[in-house]
């Protein structure tokens, strides 16, 4: 489960992007007061457009990011007081895989289990068992470098899974992504839903989102316009479709 | 955790083609490269000028003395041709075009100077531009000098042990190993810094810079390790690097020295050989390891700032310069350890490992110049830390 509340995040502006943002505001405001809930076995969707806040706020939630104000909650631990206790129930994903190419699929699995503390029992059972469902055995000797974006996802799956976390952040999983190695994410989502987990995943498709999520946020500016389950979005919504509904909500 | 991070940060390291250029090819082949180009280039020039036949321009008589005591000297002095010039402009100008390689001027009265005992000038005429030109003028006066001498001597009844009461002896007490210290001890402290600076370049970009373009800091930062056993664990994959560029370079140097035959004499071999002791690399290296680990701290919070490798590149490479000048006052001789010197960063390696080498080491300059480099380090570690722990930094 996951617990937000009064979530804020401000960033110092240099000169420069002083500059480029065309403003004397020495601060900018990424996240402003943002609180939401999400349930262990549900799918929450974090839906916005590009520079609403949905990377800050999930870096925060993974506490690679520091809030201004505000707390969160990771499986029941206080992730601001407490960020290296809360990552061990965390497994963060983005579209960039993230990987070492110099590294074969092999090599960056035990790495990360090694950092997750995974007993060496249970890191070959999670290997045995993750490897089977990805179908990864024909190329876990070879370098990230020499594999196709496919492959690289796969391994990515597996090194965010390799330590069963209770809680799985997905920054826009699907970027950039074809639509086989899109299904890999999809599925993956599926599975941790129905394993009980607590998932979160942002994203400015709303068809993914309407594909996949109980419970959805919309987030612009910094701020959330929108929260509430997705059959309650559906039933109440003006617009004739899904995603005239999102722009609807965003530029009210 | 640490040693994980490290384990993995070296073994990245090691697949860097780029890394290992630096870290590991380069440095092993410099010395011997350099040393064998320079040694075969330079005595192949000696050898050819000595062994040259050249062409003396004479102004004078060439049929006089002089000139046939010169065609008498030995082949290893060098041989010679003469050719008669009416005129000592003309002469002057067959040397400027390349036409003759020596000219000799030999005085019209000389025949009546030398019945008057009276010293004759003879003038040699050479291009100083030409490796050995001058060398061979000196060695064909000394013979003709010597001659006349030995004649003169004998026409006066006079000994020449008798002509010098006072014979000059000049020795030198200086050990040859102080000597080797304080000729050639500034090019080793210059090698380690030089290729310790270089051999901490790239892994620094690649493991900050590097992992922020690629994205996977991100993906580090989620895990549950704290950033300074993330920073350690980096940064001793970093000075790692250093040391090793240092020491190949070291193995480099030691190779040439032993293998290729370019220290010809067996004396300075053998005082190599003294210097070159476990306890004396030991030393250098107690100095160097504080030095690299500087090296990383200054070079980390810029692979931090930087947002791509070029940029990181951009502000380290001229940084280079910066570290490494001061290491160039080890070829300036008078320049010594003392308290003042030993409180400069780089300098007091420098010089604390020229008196290293000349055995001529104090332990209070020693631990002196020890304890600033490592306040630095320890200062450059702390700034390293601060400047990995801003969010602004590390995420691009």
């Amino acid at each position: 489960m996951i617990k937000v509340s009064h979530l804020r995040k401000e960033f110092d502006l240099s000169r420069q992007q002083q500059k480029e943002l065309n403003t004397t505001d020495k601060k900018a405001l990424a996240v402003n007061d943002i609180s939401f809930e999400c349930q262990a076995g549900k799918v929450y969707s974090l839906l916005g457009p590009n520079g609403a806040g949905k990377t800050t706020t999930l870096r925060m939630l993974s506490t690679i990011l520091t809030p201004s104000s505000g707390g969160i909650e990771i499986a029941g631990i206080d992730a601001v007081k407490y960020p290296q206790e809360a990552r061990k129930k965390i497994g963060f994903l983005t579209g960039s895989t993230g990987l070492y190419a110099r590294l074969t699929p092999i090599e960056i699995i035990d790495y990360f289990a090694a950092l997750y503390q995974v007993s060496n029992k249970d890191r070959d059972e999670r290997k045995k068992y993750l490897f089977h469902l990805l179908n990864m055995e024909d190329f876990l000797q070879k370098r990230i470098g020499k594999l196709s974006t496919g492959m690289k996802q796969k391994v990515s799956i597996c090194r965010t899974m390799i330590h069963n976390p209770e809680v799985v952040i997905f920054d826009e999983p699907t970027s950039g992504l074809d639509v086989i190695t899109a299904e890999n994410i999809i599925k993956l989502i599926r599975d941790c839903k129905n394993q009980g987990k607590t998932v979160i995943f942002s994203s400015h498709i709303m068809s993914e989102v309407d594909l996949l999520c109980d419970d959805l946020a919309i987030i612009h500016k910094g701020s959330l316009k929108y929260q509430g389950s997705m059959s309650d979005f559906r039933q109440h919504m003006e617009a004739t479709n899904l995603t005239e509904e999102f722009i609807r909500i965003v530029q009210r | 955790m640490i040693f994980t991070i490290f384990k993995k940060e070296l073994i990245d390291t090691l697949r860097d083609k780029r890394t290992m250029r630096t870290m590991l090819l380069i440095p092993l082949l410099v010395f011997p490269i350099i040393l064998t180009i320079s040694v075969n280039v330079s005595s192949s020039f000696e050898k050819k000028a000595s062994e040259e036949k050249i062409t003396l321009g004479v102004w004078g008589d060439l049929s006089g003395k002089y000139i046939k005591q010169l065609k008498q000297i030995p082949k290893g002095l060098g041989e010679m041709v003469p050719r008669s010039f009416e005129d000592s402009t003309k002469l002057k100008q067959a040397i400027e075009n390349g036409e003759i390689q020596l000219g000799l001027i030999i005085p019209k009265n000389e025949e009546n100077l030398l019945r008057n005992k009276v010293s004759i000038p003879l003038t040699w005429l050479f291009d100083a531009s030409e490796i050995g030109r001058q060398e061979r003028a000196e060695s064909y006066m000394n013979v003709i000098s010597d001659n006349a001498e030995s004649i003169r001597l004998k026409e006066l009844g006079v000994d020449a042990d008798k002509l010098h009461p006072l014979v000059p002896v000049y020795e030198n007490c200086a050990s040859d190993k102080k000597m080797i210290g304080q000729l050639a001890g500034g090019i080793l402290p210059y090698i380690f810094i030089a290729f310790g600076f270089i051999g901490c370049m790239y892994p620094a970009i690649d493991l900050f810079t590097g992992e922020k373009e690629r994205g996977t800091i991100e993906t580090l930062l989620t895990t549950p390790v704290s950033r300074w056993q993330i920073l350690v664990g980096k940064m001793l994959v970093i000075v790692t690097s250093g040391m090793l560029a240092a020491s190949c370079a070291l193995i480099g140097l030691f190779v040439s020295i032993e293998f290729l035959d370019i220290v010809k004499n067996q004396e300075i071999l053998n005082i190599v050989h003294g210097i070159l002791t476990p306890m004396f690399i030991l030393s250098m290296f107690s100095l160097l390891l504080p030095l690299v680990v500087f090296f990383a701290g200054v070079m980390i919070p810029i692979a931090v700032y930087a947002k791509s490798f070029k940029e990181a590149q951009s502000i380290i490479t001229p940084l280079n310069f910066v570290m490494v000048l001061p290491a160039m006052i080890g070829f300036f001789p008078g320049i010594e350890l003392n308290a003042m010197t030993a409180a400069i960063p780089v300098v007091n390696i420098v010089l604390a490992t020229k008196e290293l080498i000349s055995g001529t080491l104090s332990f209070g300059y020693y631990a002196i110049s020890l304890g600033v480099m490592l306040i630095l380090a320890t200062l450059s570690v702390f700034v390293s830390y601060k400047q990995f722990g801003k969010e602004s930094r590390i995420l691009n």
